[in-house]
């Protein structure tokens, strides 16, 4: 039989106990929540600035909306007739695959020399380094204005050094090229640009991923008796992989978005529909045509597409414990 | 990683440095010659007797410091808020098993997938009714939701990269989670957040094409816009290609100054592991 | 003497253009008697609440000396402020599509390109202004450009200026290869053949510029577009369109070095002698009027520095008789080609919450002394009476010349979407440089006909 004293004892112990559970109860609650608060502010500002804009762009896809519709006639619901009006049209997919293709070689070149000055500035000592970098650096901070317009200055026809310099080459005539004459050049050097602007975030990014290799395992390697190239081709490379294949991914999407500096060459020289890529192309349908039903559905079908090329690494990556 | 420099590795990396600064180079040296020089057929390679006139004239009707305050405005607010909002996702997503985790990754690497060009009109309607047109709040928000994502998965690598345990062991030793957090695992995030905030920064003050949509008024314009009303000639006046160029200059300098004062830290940080798969 | 001569050849051609305009649509200008019917003159101060309005003009072509006296008058007249703003003419479209419905942030009265009028008219872009028509200037308005801002009779965009092009071209050069001033088109083109050597273009003309090639189109009795029953069809496949652009074609093989790409641009640059060859880049070149302010040779000061004008940063040209000349472009048999019309036509936006003062700034703006003002900068003004203020030199004579037989775009209501979507240049492009005429005219007009009917 418990005394009164004890079964108080034992009340408050099992009451603390009780308030501690509550308490631990409630923290863990506050644990579970913590994170949803966490990710609050993020959503919050993606569903106000994004949100609805996505949204309008899905409705509008399915609806006949131009000029008139912008100064309030009602918009007429057509289904899928804009998307099918598209896929259906030999000029959009004209696009799509010269879209494509800059964007594959675009990205790849970029990754090549990206990698390779990675490397380089691995390889090299401080003050070459640092001096590398530094020039990555002022490449890459350059607002795109400015340095579009610097680069159509480069390849202007009569006055560009790029003409001037190249002509210098015994051998090689370039005098008065015209780089917007034909598609091909032009998205050459459409490409050059774009490469030159991107190269050093992949370069940076990836040097971050070489430093963090360890180093007992490269001088453990080299007491092996490995050589440069094996030791770059079976243990770093390998190590970096990681890196390397979300820059890939990253620079595939811009790669394949890439409209502001298109646009600044189409307005330097050369603006018929040959000259486009997709981001140019919505932007002439909507803005130029004012078809926007059809530049809503044309932006929905880049994002499948975007989502179509990088599935496999998306998938890859929701696989594994991020 | 400490070996001997080799020469030619380092003469190659020069000659790159030099190759791939030269439209910077480029951009300077056209500053300051006069137009008319610029328009020779012949390039002139040194700004040997130059002058400061495009600066002077690119400044002179007073919209430069106008449009470098709205820049600097709306570059600080989204830089300021990106990261805050980012950094906290990040730490969600890196220390936090939740439901719709998963989902929630997944959203922020699809996001970026969606093309711009076409949602200019719905950006102008939504800013329009709530009154935020030609407002800093206004595309402050716009740009905070377009670089938030891509922020989120370059923190998320950065502090992944610092293991929990550290704090775990701080708070064995007594300190409150919170203690623990700012006193071990801050300093150790510092770096990548500096990186993080150079990448929103540098997308922040370049954007133009929303900007452009969103801040119709002269008054409004942000630096990028106010380059582009050089480069648009009028029926009756050629580009002043002198005045473009020095206006470029004044455009890329606060950007480079920037950089060249945090790049220590920067470089640090990228090294410490920013961007991880 | 010359100076009545001339006048009375502006007159004559302020008919002609009247006469002109009415060929473009067989709407009658309605005119319903307003209330206080108050002439065209500048005294008509209409009493209007005191409200701050702006106006967006495209492009510089409104000098500064004009913007400050319209903000001057609006001041006094109205008490409000009056801000002017200018819309680079590349992302013009993208603003007027989001700005002018909206209330808030609308401009009051905004220019807008002759060649967009008809679309932005035709969605209810404007207020209706056809009470004030008479007052505004009535039937002295450049008939051709009323008629493109009309919808079911009504006005709802103004002409505000037009310009024309012409030519202007290097006597020194005509002169040592013993060319003359063409009197025929065909004649014109033969000129440019001779002239042409490997640096110097007989006649410079981008090959994608469509603004200065559709004269060639025009001068042989075609056109880029037509009505039938009421629907608009794209008639590049025409056959005397097809004769234009032949005609065209050959004029860019043989007379011009300039890229196939180029479209409408700075021709000008290369009229005026290359400052490292001391030589023109081109002997001939089709420009807007006003572009002759840009032509001449530069002189050094005392140190030996080009002068600059009030920018800082232009050149001063001084024009000279014995070196340069004007022309207006011949036609297939004499006379003036038909040239594109160049110019704006001005409205007021529907949306504003300032009608009234908005427009009290059109009364300003077709008032007798603005009138005489743009007259006097070099662009047209919107009411023919006052074409003599343009002046009686040379270039204002041939101004008149080539105006009196331009041409606009069609009249149709999607016609914006055609320009925006760079179909012209990019088929003017193709024609030129080297294609199949008649094919690539049925390939375009396919693209293009979709588009028109809005």
């Amino acid at each position: 039989m418990s005394s009164p004293v004890t079964s108080a004892k034992r009340d408050t112990r099992s009451e603390a106990s009780l308030k501690a559970a509550l308490q631990a109860r409630k923290a863990k609650r506050r644990a579970r929540l913590t994170p949803y608060w966490l990710i609050a502010a993020a959503i919050g500002v993606i569903v106000v600035g994004t949100g609805y804009p996505t949204v309008w762009q899905l409705v509008t896809s399915t609806q006949k909306y131009g000029l008139a519709q912008q100064f309030g006639t009602a918009a007429e619901f057509i289904g899928f007739q804009n998307y099918v009006d598209l896929l259906t049209d030999a000029e959009f997919w004209q696009v799509v695959a010269r879209s494509l293709v800059f964007c594959f070689v675009v990205a790849a070149v970029t990754l090549a020399l990206g990698l390779a000055f990675a490397l380089l500035m691995n390889a090299v000592g401080k003050a070459a380094r640092l001096t590398l970098q530094i020039s990555m650096l002022l490449a890459w901070a350059m607002p795109i204005v400015a340095s579009m317009t610097v680069w159509t200055w480069l390849f202007d026809t009569r006055r560009g050094v790029v003409n001037y310099l190249l002509d210098k080459i015994p051998g090689v005539d370039m005098y008065r090229f015209d780089w917007f004459a034909s598609s091909w050049t032009f998205f050459l050097m459409a490409g050059i640009i774009v490469t030159w602007m991107s190269v050093p975030f992949v370069a940076f990014s990836i040097f971050a991923g070489l430093t963090q290799v360890s180093e007992e395992v490269l001088e453990a390697s080299a007491l092996d008796g490995a050589s440069d190239g094996q030791r770059l081709r079976l243990i770093i490379l390998p190590m970096i992989k990681p890196v390397i294949a979300i820059v890939m991914l990253l620079q595939v999407i811009w790669d394949l978005r890439v409209f502001a500096q298109i646009k600044i060459l189409q307005d330097a020289g050369a603006n018929g529909s040959q000259y486009d890529l997709l981001g140019t192309y919505i932007y002439k349908v909507g803005t130029g045509a004012q078809d926007f039903g059809s530049a809503a559905a044309a932006s929905v079908i880049v994002l499948a597409l975007t989502i179509a090329i990088s599935w496999w690494y998306v998938r890859k990556l929701m696989k594994e414990d991020v | 990683m400490k070996r001997k420099p080799r020469v030619g590795l380092s003469v190659l990396a020069i000659v790159i440095s030099l190759i791939w600064i030269f439209p910077v180079y480029w951009m300077l040296n056209s500053a300051f010659l006069p137009t008319v020089t610029l328009e020779s057929f012949t390039p002139t390679f040194l700004p040997l007797g130059g002058s400061w006139n495009n600066f002077s004239s690119a400044m002179s009707d007073g919209t430069f410091f106008s449009a470098l305050s709205m820049s600097v405005a709306i570059t600080l607010i989204v830089v300021f808020f990106c990261i805050l909002f980012a950094f906290l996702a990040a730490l969600a997503i890196s220390r936090f098993r939740f439901r719709g985790r998963k989902s929630f990754v997944l959203a922020v690497l699809l996001i970026q997938m969606l093309p711009a060009e076409a949602l200019f009109l719905a950006q102008y309607k939504m800013m329009s009714s709530l009154g935020l047109l030609n407002s800093i709040v206004g595309v402050s928000i716009i740009y905070t939701a377009a670089v938030v994502p891509f922020t989120i998965w370059m923190l998320r690598g950065f502090v992944a990269g610092v293991p929990a345990d550290l704090e775990e062991a701080a708070m064995v030793d007594g300190l409150s989670r919170f203690q623990a957090f700012m006193r071990i695992t801050f300093p150790l995030l510092a770096p990548g957040l500096v990186a993080s905030g150079v990448y929103a920064f540098l997308q922040a003050w370049n954007e133009f094409t929303v900007a452009l949509i969103l801040l119709p008024a002269e008054q409004s314009q942000t630096l990028p816009l106010w380059l582009r009303g050089f480069v648009q000639a009028s029926a009756t006046r050629a580009t002043d290609w002198g005045q473009v160029m020095a206006a470029s200059t004044l455009v890329a300098v606060p950007v480079i100054v920037f950089f060249l004062i945090v790049q220590g830290r920067m470089t640090a940080g990228l090294v410490s592991g920013a961007v991880k798969g | 003497m010359k100076k009545s001569m001339i006048g009375a050849a502006a007159a004559a051609t302020a008919a002609a253009l009247v006469l002109a305009g009415c060929s473009a649509s067989s709407d009658d200008a309605t005119t319903s008697p307003s209330a206080d019917a108050s002439t065209g003159s500048s005294d008509g101060a209409m009493t209007a609440v005191s409200a701050d309005i702006t106006l967006w003009l495209m492009g510089g072509d409104t000098n500064d000396d004009l913007r400050q006296y319209l903000k001057d008058t609006y001041a006094e007249q109205n008490g409000g402020t009056l801000t002017i703003e200018e819309q680079g003419w590349s992302d013009a479209l993208a603003k007027l599509t989001t700005a002018l419905p909206d209330a808030d942030n609308t401009p009051d009265v905004t220019e807008i390109g002759n060649t967009w009028s008809p679309t932005f008219t035709s969605v209810g872009a404007f207020s209706d202004l056809t009470d004030m028509y008479d007052e505004l200037g009535g039937d002295s308005l450049l008939q051709s450009f009323v008629d493109v801002g009309m919808v079911d009779g009504k006005n709802y965009a103004l002409p505000y200026y037009f310009g024309s092009r012409s030519i202007i071209y290097r006597k020194d050069v005509y002169d040592t290869a013993g060319v003359e001033v063409p009197k025929t088109l065909q004649e014109f083109s033969d000129n440019a053949a001779a002239l042409k050597t490997a640096g110097m273009s007989g006649f410079y003309l981008g090959g994608s510029d469509w603004r200065n090639g559709i004269s060639w189109i025009f001068a042989n009795g075609g056109d880029l577009a037509k009505q039938e029953d009421g629907t608009w069809v794209s008639t590049l496949s025409d056959p005397k369109t097809v004769t234009g652009l032949q005609m065209l074609q050959d004029l860019y093989t043989s007379g011009s070095n300039a890229p196939v790409t180029e479209f409408d641009s700075t021709p000008w640059i290369n009229i005026n002698d290359n400052d490292s060859t001391g030589k023109p880049e081109a002997a001939t070149i089709m420009a807007p009027n006003w572009a002759h302010w840009s032509v001449g040779d530069t002189s050094l000061d005392d140190d030996g520095n080009v002068v600059v004008g009030d920018d800082g940063a232009t050149a001063v040209r001084t024009w000279s008789d014995d070196k340069f000349g004007t022309f207006a472009l011949p036609g297939v048999d004499g006379g003036a080609a038909p040239v594109f019309a160049g110019g704006s036509n001005i409205g007021v936006s529907a949306s504003s919450q300032h009608q009234d003062a908005a427009k009290q700034l059109m009364t300003i703006i077709f008032s007798d002394e603005y009138q005489t003002m743009l007259a006097g900068a070099g662009l047209g003004p919107a009411n023919l009476d006052f074409t003599s203020a343009l002046g009686d030199d040379q270039f204002a004579a041939v101004n008149i010349e080539a105006a009196s037989n331009s041409k606009l775009t069609p009249a149709a209501p999607g016609w914006a979407a055609v320009e925006g979507s760079g179909l012209l240049e990019e088929f003017f492009g193709k024609v030129n440089s080297g294609g199949d005429v008649a094919a690539l005219a049925a390939e375009y007009d396919e693209k293009i006909s979709p588009l028109l009917n809005n």
